[in-house]
């Protein structure tokens, strides 16, 4: 309460106000807006709880839950496994004074279009493409594989996104251990792979549920990636969601979709909160 | 031994790089494509394909609207987070911690949702389908991100020379300009610089919401249901080009300087 | 902590009010000006090459949003308000249904070419109701098979039976629109288009679920194209000129055929809003596209190529070879229309196509 007697002068409610406002009216007064919606009849208007059962019922539209909760756990844990050791390189055997450079340098193909990039892959795994090209040219195959509009391709495009991200949240995780936590093991008589699994993994372990958490998020609701690369052999639920607005406008099954869809990814939340704290340094 | 790992490890570096450059430089190689199919063989090099973006003006145009929304919409995002960080961070509040929970909970939503939600609120308000529009959303998503970078950031340290020039005398606003957006200068510009990043790229809000006028990405899209062409590769290598230039900028000017 | 005169509450309701004050002034900025021609359109209608000289010509900006299927074009309408639009494109069939809703205004006989236009695309049956003409049909098209005539057999290619063969497993793609492909269906188990009911149902699933074991990939415009320009697949279910023309130059091995059961014809036509602003710039961009010019244009847009509506559209030879201009009576005589269903059954099919997108 040091500052009280500066209220007068700068109220504090001025402050956050404009920022909360923004948030309810924006965010939390649609997403009350999609939940009414939700609940009316595409034709008509009269209050209905049939968008959530075609949900339920219809095995092909839950189907789609099956498809994006397998995907994204696929994305996430390859994304996880590909990254760990690629951030630990960087970390670890890196010189110091390089190791801004090489992080530039993983985040540089980001900086393309999103859009564009997913499509390039499109070309990169085509039957005629370059990794096919590639593998038939030194005689690994005879015959091109199919890659493109396969749920390995959908997978393969978010996972090359996801590794960049996740390589940046664990490499600053390891940046933050302190030398002297690994000495004090190996003092201690720890080996390598013990130190390791017994200090460092417990203690990137926020960074990487962090990495994790924000993978699941934006892969669950991403709509290009699938579109572009999995060929409508399956789809996911943000396929389904836009399939309701671009085909018949039906905005209400849409809503309900989404709403599903939110609720799988606040159960992912609550799972992860403790590691998603926002502090003061 | 080790020699055999520090092999393994640097096998296994310059392959993700390998696996994270491929279709970037798929990309901008077939974007030089002499023929109507960017894929192998190659039949270039030509620039064929960069003139016919460069004088398509809905493509160019759409550039244009990109940059103003990821500006202007990065801009309202840093100073609403940066006054609500300043408020949160200097003022006990009550209910301080649910509100602050409030502002970044759109960080843990898809964008999906959120543009959905925005949606069917204006399309039940009446309001018409715009830029605009679009970039209100694009706020919705950078607000939590500036929030929490630049509340983050907020010290004692910066509260102590704070106080320290109140107590001399000085007025609420010259606190406000001359010492803590300095001292926060590096949080607000990352959370600037990451709002403009995200704005740029963002597809399904700007998708949802807009009408004529539109972002380069949701153009892009446009582009490529209308056919496979090495047209769509020039676009991405020159917003490619375009993003390499810029960070190279700020890197060297803004970035560098850090407090001594 | 002493709280000041402005409680939360009322700082929370100004700032509210600002927010709806910026909301206003976004409505204001949002709208189009009246200057401009608003069109809603499907993508071939965005060509620079096709909208340019009728700009420069009546020094007029046209608008265009494009959109898919009919659902979603009276959805963007449903959203917008009365005056926004001033044309739209929409499925010929489709017309009756704009005009349920109120939404479109009688066309002037006298002032367009309709003695020109091939008369099996007029579709009177469709773009007449109560005796009022609300649709011009501008450019149209079949949704059969197209194919790679090197890779396939092209006595394959005259029998819808073959998509669903072990020949040509994995070789398949599917234009991932439902109406035409189910339309396709029917005409593969031996229904006329026109007169699917929801009995109908459960046959045409099962012949989509072939042609889906069959399929490589069920792809929208582009996915499709490519697949079949790149080699991907050799077959697409769905495909026709409209996939093959414009690809002639690049790949002059693409070709798609009219086979034995028939095809489906598909037309798009022109409609005026009654609510438009701009009637008289509405009517000269119909007139324009319907023009021998403006139908060479909208023929060989860069989206996709279809036939003109108009025999007399500006094409070159070339250019009509590859629409196989001359081969046209032909092929409509044994053409059917887009299914047109209900708004039900319409549900049910697209809940139908769902399935089938899902299906392993």
């Amino acid at each position: 309460m040091a500052f009280t007697r500066n209220n007068s002068r700068a109220p504090p409610w001025a402050l956050v106000t404009p920022a909360l406002a923004w948030t309810l009216l924006f965010f939390v007064l649609p997403f009350i807006a999609m939940g009414l919606s939700s609940l009316t009849a595409h034709e008509g208007g009269a209050f209905t709880l049939a968008n959530y059962s075609q949900f339920f019922t219809d095995p092909s539209y839950w189907r789609a839950m099956v498809n994006s909760l397998e995907v994204t756990g696929t994305v996430t844990i390859v994304s996880i496994l590909l990254a760990y050791p690629f951030a630990w390189i960087l970390a670890e055997m890196v010189p110091q004074r390089w190791q801004r450079l090489a992080l530039m340098l993983a985040v540089l193909p980001f900086w393309t279009s999103y859009v564009v990039r997913s499509y390039s892959w499109l070309l990169v795994l085509a039957q005629n493409g370059v990794v096919n090209r590639a593998l038939t040219g030194i005689g690994l195959i005879g015959e091109p594989l199919q890659l493109a509009n396969t749920r390995f391709a959908t997978v393969t495009g978010f996972v090359h996104f996801f590794v960049m991200l996740l390589t940046l949240t664990i490499f600053a995780n390891l940046k933050q251990l302190s030398p002297s936590y690994r000495k004090a093991a190996a003092d201690l008589g720890a080996g390598p792979i013990r130190t390791f699994l017994h200090v460092v993994l417990p203690l990137t372990l926020p960074g990487i549920m962090v990495g994790a958490f924000l993978t699941f998020v934006l892969c669950i609701g991403d709509y290009i990636t699938p579109q572009i690369l999995g060929g409508n052999n399956e789809l996911v639920m943000p396929q389904l969601v836009m399939m309701q607005i671009g085909r018949r406008g039906d905005f209400p099954l849409a809503s309900a979709l989404s709403i599903i869809l939110m609720a799988v990814v606040t159960i992912a939340y609550l799972t992860c909160a403790r590691w998603l704290k926002i502090e003061r340094a | 031994m080790r020699a055999i790992i520090r092999f393994a490890a640097w096998v296994y570096a310059i392959a993700i790089y390998g696996f994270i450059f491929l279709p970037v430089v798929v990309l901008v190689l077939f974007s030089l494509q002499a023929t109507s199919f960017p894929i192998p063989p190659f039949t270039g090099p030509s620039l064929r394909w960069y003139q016919a973006v460069l004088t398509d003006a809905r493509l160019t145009s759409a550039l244009v609207n990109s940059l103003l929304v990821a500006v202007l919409s990065s801009l309202a995002s840093v100073t609403l987070g940066f006054l609500s960080a300043w408020g949160f961070a200097r003022f006990v509040l009550p209910g301080s911690a649910l509100l602050r929970g409030l502002i970044t909970l759109p960080l843990t939503v898809s964008y999906l949702i959120i543009g959905m939600g925005l949606l069917v609120l204006f399309n039940w308000a009446g309001v018409p389908k715009s830029l605009l529009a679009a970039g209100i959303g694009h706020v919705v998503i950078n607000l939590p991100l500036c929030f929490a970078i630049i509340y983050s950031q907020m010290g004692d340290h910066q509260i102590n020379i704070e106080r320290a020039a109140r107590d001399l005398g000085a007025a609420e606003w010259k606190v406000l300009l001359m010492i803590t957006v300095p001292v926060m200068a590096p949080a607000i510009f990352a959370g600037f610089f990451l709002s403009m990043t995200f704005s740029w790229d963002e597809f399904v809000i700007s998708f949802l919401l807009t009408r004529f006028e539109t972002t380069l990405p949701v153009e892009i899209w446009n582009l490529l249901r209308s056919g496979l062409n090495p047209k769509t590769n020039a676009v991405g290598s020159l917003v490619f080009a375009v993003s390499i230039v810029l960070v190279v900028f700020f890197e060297l000017t803004l970035l560098r300087r850090k407090p001594a | 902590m002493t709280v000041n005169a402005r409680t939360p509450l009322s700082t929370l309701k100004s700032h509210l009010s600002a927010a709806c004050a910026a909301a206003a002034l976004l409505i204001a900025a949002g709208g189009a000006q009246a200057a401009d021609l608003n069109a809603l359109i499907w993508c071939d209608h965005s060509d620079p090459a096709l909208l340019q000289p009728f700009e420069e010509a009546n020094n007029v900006k046209v608008n265009v949003k494009e959109f898919e299927g009919t659902g979603a074009g009276l959805a963007i309408v449903d959203q917008s308000q009365p005056g926004d639009w001033d044309v739209m494109v929409i499925d010929s069939i489709d017309v009756p249904r704009g005009v349920e809703k109120g939404l479109f205004e009688p066309l002037p006989e006298d002032k367009l070419p309709f003695a020109d236009l091939f008369a099996e695309v007029k579709m009177d049956k469709s773009t007449i109701v109560d005796g009022k003409r609300y649709g011009i049909t501008e450019k149209f098209g079949y949704n059969t098979i197209g194919f790679n005539k090197t890779k396939v057999d092209p006595a394959d290619m005259q029998s819808l039976a073959s998509l669903t063969s072990d020949k040509y497993k994995g070789k398949v793609a599917i234009y991932d629109y439902y109406l035409p492909v189910i339309g396709m269906a029917a005409l593969a188990i031996g229904k006329k288009t026109a007169d699917l009911t929801e009995a109908d149902l459960p046959a045409l699933k099962a012949e989509i679920l072939k042609m889906k074991a069959n399929a490589k990939l069920v792809g929208e415009v582009t996915a499709s194209q490519t697949a079949l320009a790149t080699g991907e697949v050799d077959i697409l279910v769905g495909g026709g000129e409209w996939v093959t023309a414009g690809l002639a130059k690049e790949n002059p091995a693409l070709d798609f055929s009219i086979p034995k059961e028939g095809a489906v014809l598909w037309s798009q036509s022109l409609a005026m809003f009654k609510d438009s602003r701009n009637k008289d710039m509405a009517l000269k961009f119909i007139q324009y596209i319907m023009s021998p010019e403006g139908q060479a244009r909208l023929a060989t847009s860069s989206c996709y190529w279809g036939m003109p509506a108009n025999k007399k559209a500006a094409l070159t030879d070339e250019q009509k070879n590859i629409l196989r201009f001359d081969e046209q009576p032909g092929f409509l005589a044994r053409a059917q229309a887009y299914p047109a269903p209900n708004a039900d059954l319409d549900k049910k099919m697209q809940d139908m196509w769902t399935e089938m997108l899902q299906a392993q």
